[in-house]
């Protein structure tokens, strides 16, 4: 039975294959629903809570009493440990089993009466940056309320000069405003950029198997001549099918951003559908580049982990591309991820205008464009070459 | 032990010649090692841009102003008559924040009254808004203590009696270990771990799927042995990685490292073996040479995210967390970290080498068994070899 060439054929061709070999099942939607699931069940609670620290409470009176309940109440701690010294509550960090040590320190309340400074001093975990953070903003927070609250007045005899009580008026507030993301959710902010930096690396790996398979297998011959010997045909025809696959994640990707987890949209849905879907053949050129010019499933497939494994890193979303050294601002600006996720935060969290994101959509175009057109020949030589073929 | 030095010999010489092998084991973990600290080597976000909407033009409000630009973390980038325009200049992501003063700011004050500042941070990086608010905090923070302190000096307090009526209970932070909060300093070392994992997972699954496409004999003379065999000579090989890991790499980013070599090789022995087992044990499920490379790829985000250095596992579900201390990554990295990063003793990080002990043990009998059990050769040419298996975590 031969049908006429062409791409209807090789969309054929490829369907036939990826139904005969269950990599494909695999790496199509198993791995991809499984690694999705995993990071969306870790990031689950959203802010971490209930953090365990260590108390150490010199002074045993009421108002030390008094502090230590007002820490355990705070959502961000929970006073695990009652320590006896500060040797005790230091090896506590060190094994891992308290982020903090809050030292009350002898003589506290009885400080305070006579209108002498207590420092409450926080020894904490600043290895690990993000309780780190958390702990100490809630712990500011349970102590200027001690420091400014009534029972220090009554403490302290409530006989407050009417000159110093007019004095203590706090010269300069602080009125915080948080633009963008009011909610600070971490489940929203980390899964907006996890789960693209998990959907490139589906797309590349899957691409580099489509097209390096061909070649490992010594069946690119067929591939083409199935496409008619044309090579832009038998592209098509190969990545049609996982390209509507990868649209269709990447469209139910945002649809649980926005829906499930509530990822604020204060810009342009539109954009971002079209970064999404730009997104997916960006990245699926990148990996028609990497098979064109290595010529070798395994070694493009490595290639394809070296460019997709540490991307988030070089994404900017934990540290500012801005502030990288020059290298790696190059390196981050060749990852397709680094421009979908600037296009995400622009359009969904920061409603910047269109304008704005303009320079990252270009980007992905960019790939889009040039890529399969500076791949297009060589892929044609590597694929009717047979020295090009087997390589291990 | 003949079978022993026999699978040694022929691990090694599978290795040396294989480049895609060679490449994993080798120059992979050097060229992550190099490559991957490369966005954090500034270490801390420093000379965030920020803007002004000053409506006062005093020149408190003036000082108010300089003090925020000689803040380390803040860089007065442009000043705006309105914070309409204040905010479109954030929005194009030119600036990180927005002080804006008040009118009659500096009246007010001098007054003995309280004026209000208006502080806007761009939360859609959390980096940048933490280190933005930190420094607004800091010089409004700084600047107000001053005029309080002189006022209550006013009604004849001494400057200690000033300080201590301002604030009764004042909060010191003391941060152990990296005080910076240095980002390289952060992720890179548990990082280091994991690429040692993933590496160690990749390189044996790509041998073991290679022999399995050209239907090579799995098989060995001795079961026991030849694991034990092809084992030592992963430990050897990676003793040297390690040692260069935890010995160059972090001294040479300047990474804290408080690590004793002693204690540290007593924690590598049961993290190396505990890998290098499992990937012994998964190597069945690897039928081709670039499977592993592609299953492994998939894994190495989430074990970042459930080895709890970046999220606390205290906020991981109870059972997701279980689960994730299978993968010898996860009691590794946070076994490591507090190890070199830390200054922890043996001891205190005795939950995690123990856990890797049974891990090691557990995936020791799982290869010694899969060892045993030679996977039979399947038949037929490409089209035909339709048992790919799910590999494991």
């Amino acid at each position: 039975m031969s049908e006429r060439p062409g791409i209807r054929a090789t969309v054929r061709r490829e369907y036939r294959r990826m139904a005969a070999e269950p990599i494909y099942a695999l790496l199509l939607v198993i791995l991809p629903l499984v690694a999705f699931g995993v990071l969306w069940a870790i990031f689950w609670q959203g802010v971490p809570r209930e953090l365990p620290v260590a108390v150490l409470d010199r002074d045993h009176t009421a108002l030390s009493r008094q502090l230590v309940r007002m820490i355990d109440a705070s959502p961000t701690m929970r006073v695990a440990f009652t320590v006896a010294d500060e040797t005790e509550g230091e090896r506590l960090i060190r094994e891992g089993r308290a982020y903090a040590l809050v030292t009350i320190p002898v003589d506290f309340e009885r400080a305070i009466r006579r209108g002498e400074a207590a420092p409450v001093i926080c020894h904490h975990n600043a290895q690990l940056l993000l309780p780190a953070s958390l702990i100490r903003r809630d712990l500011r927070g349970v102590v200027g309320t001690l420091s400014a609250g009534a029972e220090l007045k009554r403490l302290q005899g409530g006989g407050t000069p009417r000159g110093v009580a007019m004095a203590r008026i706090e010269p300069i507030r602080m009125e915080r405003h948080t633009l963008f993301n009011p909610e600070l959710s971490y489940l929203s902010y980390l899964l907006a950029a996890l789960l693209p930096t998990m959907l490139q690396v589906f797309i590349l790996v899957a691409a580099v198997q489509a097209l390096g398979s061909e070649l490992k297998d010594g069946t690119a011959a067929d591939w083409l001549a199935t496409a008619g010997g044309r090579t832009w045909k038998a592209l098509t025809g190969k990545l049609l099918l996982t390209t509507v696959h990868f649209s269709l994640m990447g469209l139910a990707m945002v649809a649980v951003l926005f829906r499930e987890l509530g990822l604020p949209l204060a810009g342009s849905f539109g954009a971002i559908i079209g970064a999404t879907l730009l997104f997916v053949l960006a990245v699926e050129a990148v990996g028609i580049a990497l098979v064109a010019w290595l010529a070798n499933l395994r070694f493009a497939t490595s290639a394809a982990a070296f460019l997709s494994g540490p991307a988030f890193a070089f994404s900017g979303i934990t540290f500012p591309v801005a502030a990288m050294p020059l290298a790696a601002q190059t390196w981050s600006a060749l990852i397709p991820l680094t421009h979908y996720l600037r296009v995400m935060v622009d359009q969904a969290m920061r409603g910047a205008p269109l304008a704005v994101s303009s320079l990252p959509l270009a980007a992905l175009a960019a790939f889009v464009l040039l890529l399969p057109v500076a791949s297009l020949g060589r892929l044609r030589r590597v694929a009717t070459d047979e020295r090009f073929w087997g390589r291990l | 032990m003949k079978g022993f030095g026999r699978a040694f010999a022929d691990e090694l010489r599978a290795v040396r010649g294989d480049r895609g092998a060679l490449l994993v084991l080798v120059g992979a973990v050097l060229i992550y090692a190099l490559f991957y600290p490369l966005p954090y080597l500034p270490e801390v976000l420093k000379e965030v841009p920020a803007v002004v909407v000053d409506a006062d033009h005093s020149a408190l409000s003036r000082q108010l102003v300089r003090m925020l630009d000689t803040h380390e973390l803040i860089a007065v980038r442009h000043e705006v008559p309105t914070l309409a325009e204040a905010e479109a200049l954030v929005r194009a992501g030119r600036a990180g924040g927005i002080l804006a003063i008040p009118l009659d700011f500096e009246r007010t004050i001098r007054r003995g009254g309280s004026a209000t500042v208006g502080v806007y941070t761009d939360a859609a990086y959390f980096l940048v808004y933490r280190q933005a608010l930190t420094g607004f905090a800091e010089a409004i923070g700084t600047l107000s203590a001053g005029i309080e302190i002189r006022r209550l000096e006013a009604t004849g307090l001494s400057p200690a009696q000033a300080r201590a009526r301002r604030d009764p209970v004042p909060l010191l932070m003391r941060p152990l270990f990296n005080p910076a909060e240095g980002y390289a300093s952060y992720i890179v070392p548990s990082v280091l771990v994991l690429i040692l994992q993933q590496t160690l997972l990749i390189g044996i699954g790509l041998l073991a799927g290679t022999a399995s496409e050209r239907r090579e004999e799995t098989a060995l003379a001795s079961p026991l042995a030849g694991t034990l065999g092809r084992a030592a000579f992963y430990l050897s090989l990676y003793a040297i990685h390690t040692l260069l890991y935890f010995g160059a790499v972090v001294r040479l980013f300047g990474f804290p490292n408080y690590g004793r070599p002693a204690t540290l090789a007593a924690f590598a022995l049961p993290f190396l073996l505990a890998v290098i087992f499992l990937g012994l044990a998964a190597s069945h499920l690897f039928h081709r040479r670039e499977t592993a490379i592609q299953a492994l790829l998939f894994t190495s985000l989430p074990a970042v995210f459930l080895a709890g250095f970046s999220w606390p596992p205290e906020a991981v579900p109870a059972w997701l967390h279980r689960v994730a201390l299978l993968l010898p990554s996860t009691p590794g990295m946070a076994g490591f970290l507090r190890l070199d990063q830390m200054g922890a003793t043996l001891s205190e990080v005795r939950g995690e080498w123990m856990t890797l002990w049974v891990l090691a043990i557990a995936y020791f009998l799982l290869a010694w068994l899969v060892a045993a059990h030679p996977r039979t050769a399947r038949p037929g040419g490409p089209e035909s070899r339709a048992s790919e298996a799910a590999p494991g975590q």
